[in-house]
């Protein structure tokens, strides 16, 4: 049964939880071997799973998130610093700190994706063009251009 | 997002957007900046408002509309949802791997 997951925010930071019916030892490859993290992102993907090795994925075909590996402990977490490579919604490669942890739960695994250290209001007040970047975003989607990462285009890639 | 995608398809309502970003107008305000007849604006504004794009307050018999300002939040909106979709699959990939491995290790 697929279950959404569960939704907590707070603050300048997103956290989402998962349960996946699954060890942590089946989960885990899926953040740090290219092949696996690709049958739930991106169409192509370096990965360098050690303290500071390269973390790339392409998101879509215009979409590519840039940062570096920071903790990478198996079974348990791996961190990783993120953002877009071009830029988009203020967000520069490395800007931004990924951290997962897998909690085990019986023969399932609680997955638990905290993304922090995004730019917060005064940061982008000070991007006048913010707000509008991202609008114009949203309009080369909608003028049926690349929308970019998947929410806007549900089902994969394009 | 997928109805704020719609809404901002036509260009007319993204120039409505840009003009209720800094301020609050009413809709014979904004009529007056295009040359579109009123009930042309008023359901452009019913349409940027489904999407979540503009608020709506009344006034008596007035109705000012604003744009939703923040930047953050669609941001952070955008994000959950990208996480959500993400993990939604890797639990479906995974899922599927473990019956895999099961299955590998009955045999």
């Amino acid at each position: 049964m697929a279950q959404r997951p569960d939704t907590v925010t707070e603050g300048l930071e997103v956290t989402r939880e998962v349960r996946i019916e699954a060890s942590p030892e089946t989960v885990f490859p899926f953040f740090t071997e290219p092949n696996k993290l690709m049958r739930w992102m991106g169409v192509e993907a370096e990965l360098d799973p050690q303290p500071g090795g390269i973390y790339r994925v392409h998101v879509s075909k215009d979409w590519v998130a840039c940062g570096e590996f920071v903790t990478v402990e198996p079974f348990v977490r791996v961190a990783f610093t993120w953002g877009w490579e071009n830029n988009v919604m203020q967000l520069p490669p490395g800007a931004s700190l990924i951290e997962v942890t897998l909690t085990p739960d019986g023969d399932a695994t609680v997955v638990t994706l905290r993304h922090s250290r995004l730019p917060d209001e005064e940061s982008v007040a000070s991007h006048t063009d913010g707000w509008e970047h991202f609008l114009a975003r949203l309009s080369v989607a909608a003028a049926g251009g690349d929308p970019g990462p998947d929410p806007w285009a549900s089902g994969g890639t394009q | 997002m997928e109805a704020a995608l719609k809404a901002i398809a036509e260009p007319r309502r993204r120039a409505i957007l840009q003009l209720v970003h800094h301020a609050e107008r009413t809709a014979g305000d904004i009529a007056e900046h295009f040359e579109v007849t009123r009930p042309a604006v008023s359901q452009h504004l019913r349409v940027l408002k489904e999407a979540g794009l503009v608020t709506e307050r009344r006034d008596g018999t007035r109705r000012w509309y604003r744009a939703r300002p923040e930047t953050i939040r669609d941001l952070q909106r955008f994000l959950e949802d990208f996480w959500d979709e993400g993990l939604e699959r890797l639990k479906a990939a995974a899922e599927w791997e473990e019956r895999r491995k099961r299955r590998g290790a009955k045999t």
